[in-house]
């Protein structure tokens, strides 16, 4: 397809670019916009590791045609830090020790935001399922789910102390 | 060569009008996506009237647009139509069901997909629009052409929603299936069941199993042998022997042999009788 302008909010601001609407999100973030926090995995919807928010839901941006995003608000997982202050689930994953090679990382981060947004005070059983469309290869998922039920106790406390 | 998003029902047929069979509908893409896609493509997954649920008299009205995510959330098709809910709520991943709708879960046509299985035991319709605005209404089942091929032409007909019984005092439906794994697998057999329970025996049932045929398949036979049974596990067991005996299944080099396969589909026609049977006694699962 030709390209088109595609106007669409990214991370808090509205943006413009010129591009095909017929290539995938993950690839207008990665290879238009220079967002290469998203990583791609399969590239077909099995993985997760391209998981972004769209209206801030988790999607797989690998399934998305770019010409979908246009008014629409997207978040990636650039968008989670504020300045030099991570975000708590971004510190959770370091200190829980639940980043191994990292490449899905990102995707896990943006599915378990999503599952925070909705329910802050998740269960195992939920973190599990809100997690179930991202696969880690390096080992297993123990260190992943603690890392989000740890973000969750700290947004509480945050929430509960501001 | 375009990516057109429309809003409402006026601008859709408009432009289902304008791009002559030359534009074809996309809604949550999921699919589609991994094929190579059309030059001109009409996303409708923001298209208001495609996206409502509500109950209209006795008839429950379910927009193609909706996604899994919402179905498997909305208190009124948990309240109502149980068995897609509980359909919706173990499609793909749950990246795929916030943004795969209903309407692509049909359209796409696989023999095993896991809503077009449930809305077939609730009885659905499906409304279709044409670009000049003519509608046609056509039982869900009508909708496949062969394996993974919709009667739908996407670039001429529009799906809008769906239209379900709402089931009344007495009934109750269940959605169960089968995969390797809880997550980002097609499974290896799904059943569903809608009946009615009129003192203490079954007095209508609807029965599907996929996959066999192209389309979601009723079991006729079973459902006949059902009929004025009283609830009770040697009916179910019954129903399970009669179901492995009805269905003519193909093995799966991916998935499971077709014994496998045989066996399981007795299973799940069991679980799912059992579980609507239960919520048609107790009211809470009311279809």
């Amino acid at each position: 397809m030709q390209k088109e302008l595609i106007s669409f909010t990214l991370n808090g601001e509205i943006i413009e670019v010129y591009a095909d609407p017929a290539i995938s999100l993950l690839h207008l973030l990665r290879n238009e916009l220079g967002l290469t926090g998203t990583k791609e995995g399969c590239g077909e919807g099995e993985c997760g590791a391209c998981t972004v928010l769209l209206d801030g839901r988790a999607v797989n941006s690998c399934l998305v045609p770019a010409g979908k995003v246009k008014s629409r608000s997207v978040l990636t997982i650039e968008g989670l830090a504020r300045g030099d202050q991570y975000h708590p689930l971004q510190e959770a994953f370091v200190e829980k020790g639940a980043v191994q090679c990292g490449f899905c990382t990102p995707g896990m981060i943006m599915s378990a935001y999503s599952l925070l947004q909705e329910k802050p005070d998740p269960t195992g059983h939920e973190i599990k399922t809100a997690i179930s469309g991202n696969l880690c290869r390096c080992s297993g998922y123990k260190q992943i789910e603690e890392a989000v039920l740890d973000a969750a106790e700290k947004l509480k406390r945050k929430g509960k102390s501001s | 060569m375009s990516y057109q998003v429309v809003t409402n029902l006026e601008q859709a047929l408009a432009a289902l009008k304008n791009a002559a069979e030359k534009s074809r509908i996309i809604a949550g893409g999921t699919d589609l996506f991994l094929e190579k896609l059309p030059e001109n493509l009409l996303d409708v997954s923001s298209l208001a009237e495609a996206l409502v649920i509500e109950e209209r008299g006795s008839n429950l009205l379910i927009g193609a647009a909706v996604t899994h995510a919402r179905a498997a959330a909305s208190p009124l098709l948990c309240k109502k139509a149980r068995a897609l809910t509980e359909a919706c709520a173990q499609v793909g991943s749950p990246q795929v069901r916030n943004i795969g709708t209903l309407g692509g879960n049909v359209i796409n046509a696989a023999p095993a997909a896991d809503a077009a299985v449930a809305l077939a035991a609730l009885g659905a319709k499906a409304e279709l629009l044409d670009c000049s605005g003519n509608t046609r209404i056509v039982e869900l089942e009508e909708l496949y052409a062969g394996f993974n091929c919709s009667a739908i032409d996407s670039c001429q007909e529009l799906l809008l929603r769906f239209m379900v019984h709402s089931g009344g005092p007495g009934s109750g439906s269940a959605f169960t299936r089968l995969a390797a794994r809880k997550a980002l697998a097609l499974p290896m057999a799904n059943a569903a069941a809608w009946l009615r329970v009129e003192n203490n025996c079954l007095w209508e049932v609807r029965l599907v199993v996929a996959p066999v045929k192209p389309a979601p398949t009723r079991l006729f036979k079973t459902e006949a042998l059902l009929a004025g049974k009283p609830l009770t596990a040697e009916s179910w067991r019954e129903a399970a022997q009669a179901a492995m005996e009805e269905v003519e299944v193909r093995g799966s080099l991916l998935r499971c042999s077709a014994d496998y396969r045989r066996h399981l589909v007795g299973v799940l026609v069991g679980r799912v009788l059992e579980t609507a049977a239960g919520r048609a006694l107790t009211g809470k699962g009311e279809a």
